[in-house]
């Protein structure tokens, strides 16, 4: 298995040396955004969530990309047929894959952790966005856990087309609620950065948030049972 | 004493150097710099020094284990990084629920035996959808973002316990490998790190109560490494312990009323009645680790 998460690795360096290097300018950003408000952290809590979930959101986003070319790299007849002819088969073929895309995600994780704890400092412990992390971290892999069986299954870019649409249904639901849902407690308050994460931090939404973590390892675990499955009938419909 | 002997006490001497030195450097340089101890300071921006030194301490082992192998050119190949999960996922499963059951049972057993009097519903009332959330986030953090309980384990799991099991039998390696985990820590125990420094026997009490308590973990965390050939589990173990210790859980759930009485209590009672689940995984673990087949000679 080693090998073949090695192979990954080799065949998409270009990929993963851009996704660290990305999220590294990324938090160094943070980190000296968090030098320069230092003074005045306490006050502008709120804004440093903000800017950090995006920055944080765009090293998860990039490293999410890498997931279409490890696919990509090996879609074709010749190298399915090598792929299925290993000691490990196509199953070891497909886990490699999982491996190596939760490696990345990791790294994706470290660095921003790391990046999150030199701001704790900065900031004297005022502000720090662990649960961010954790979340972006649950999130992408929900996501992987989602696409990568279409992925499989019908090549990488109907899955991305598949992917397209059930993120479009997600923000169709989202939009659905901001326009007919209660939205009091944003619409109402002068701060609605402020009041968005207050209404996260009431315990209803804090326990389903909860189950987030949880939920995307067993998805992703539960993917990766789907995927080595689909993969023969996937391998197929391979252009040569 | 033959040559292999040799090179393994020679590389066990650097790894251990190295491990300690950033400690017993940095501590007391904090300490002179801000005229409290790290741990047990007023000053607001030293809990922040001090979470900082925690996470990056915790990943000084890995680094000293890095730097060993680089200079003493020992190879990489059993080093513990991989992850093999064919009939060991009861050890996997064991290293997230065995920490969660231990903080339960300190819970249970601090009512139990000194809270009389109280129903668990008014000694803990604070059990809603929003502090089970907490829990469950905390737990998923633990596992999730593993990092500096890694670098830790990296060091005493993964390059320590197997040098020690080469030199000497499993007991002593146990032993001998939790006291030195303990030792480690005693800068931080110096500092007030677990006990604070107001209590009888400051700070040497500290520092044995830090030596046994490893000596314990040692068992089930040396354990699930062997069993699994794995640094994970254990990781995964050590950070739930950190973070989802009874006397956090006590602050999460509990009245104010039981937190008052809790404080009350004596050094001993609270380490009885909070160490009281590792003390049981402990003597299960080693007497399955006695069991156990002898570990290659990996390291």
């Amino acid at each position: 298995m080693g090998g073949l998460i090695y192979r990954n690795f080799y065949t998409n360096i270009s990929s993963f040396r851009l996704s660290v290097i990305v999220s590294a300018i990324c938090c160094a950003s943070f980190v000296f955004y968090s030098f320069t408000i230092r003074s005045d952290a306490e006050n502008q809590s709120y804004l440093l969530y903000i800017i950090a979930f995006l920055l944080y959101y765009f090293c998860f986003m990039l490293s999410g990309l890498t997931s279409t070319m490890v696919f990509q790299t090996d879609e074709n007849k010749t190298a399915s047929a090598f792929a299925i002819s290993l000691p490990h088969g196509g199953k070891g073929h497909i886990q490699s894959k999982y491996w190596y895309l939760l490696i990345i995600l990791l790294t994706t994780l470290f660095i921003t952790f790391i990046s999150d704890t030199i701001s704790f400092l900065i900031l004297g412990g005022k502000f720090s966005a662990l649960l961010v992390l954790l979340l972006l971290f649950s999130g992408r892999l929900l996501m992987f856990a989602i696409e990568i069986p279409f992925m499989v299954r019908f090549g990488a870019m109907k899955g991305i087309k598949i992917k397209g649409i059930i993120v479009s249904v997600i923000l169709l639901l989202v939009i659905t609620y901001l326009m007919f849902g209660d939205i009091s407690w944003l619409l109402y308050s002068d701060d609605p950065a402020k009041a968005l994460i207050n209404w996260l931090k009431n315990g209803d939404i804090i326990f389903a948030l909860s189950l987030l973590p949880p939920f995307s390892i067993f998805a992703y675990w539960l993917s990766c049972k789907i995927s080595v499955k689909l993969f023969r009938e996937g391998a197929e419909n391979y252009e040569q | 004493m033959s040559n292999e002997k040799r090179l393994t006490i020679k590389r066990l001497a650097i790894f251990l150097v190295i491990s300690f030195l950033p400690f017993v450097i940095l501590i007391p340089l904090l300490w002179n710099v801000y005229g409290e101890p790290l741990y047990a300071g007023e000053n607001e921006q030293l809990a922040a020094i001090a979470y900082v030194v925690g996470v990056f301490g915790m990943m000084i082992p890995a680094a000293a284990v890095l730097i060993t192998r680089l200079a003493t050119k020992e190879e990489f190949e059993k080093s513990y990084l991989g992850a093999y999960f064919k009939g060991k996922s009861g050890y996997w499963a064991a290293s997230v629920i065995v920490p969660v059951l231990e903080s339960i049972t300190g819970l249970l057993m601090i009512w139990a035996f000194f809270i009389s009097g109280t129903s668990l519903h008014d000694a803990y009332p604070n059990i809603n959808p929003q502090t089970i959330g907490e829990f469950i986030l905390q737990l998923s953090s633990s596992v999730i973002i593993f990092f500096p309980a890694f670098g830790e384990e990296w060091g005493w799991r993964g390059y320590m316990m197997p040098k020690l099991l080469k030199l000497m039998p499993k007991t002593a390696a146990i032993v001998v490998g939790g006291i030195i985990w303990g030792l480690w820590h005693a800068p931080l125990t110096v500092a007030g790190h677990n006990f604070g420094t107001d209590y009888p026997g400051y700070p040497f009490t500290g520092i044995g109560i830090m030596c046994l308590e490893c000596v314990l973990m040692n068992c089930f965390l040396t354990l699930v490494t062997e069993k699994t050939r794995s640094i994970y589990p254990a990781a995964f173990f050590h950070m739930i312990h950190n973070n989802l210790n009874p006397t956090i859980l006590i602050l999460v759930f509990a009245s104010a009323d039981t937190i008052q009485r809790i404080n009350e209590m004596s050094l001993p009672e609270k380490l009885l009645t909070t160490s009281g689940g590792t003390i049981v995984t402990a003597v299960i673990s080693f007497i399955l680790f006695l069991r156990m087949d002898k570990p290659q000679k990996s390291a």
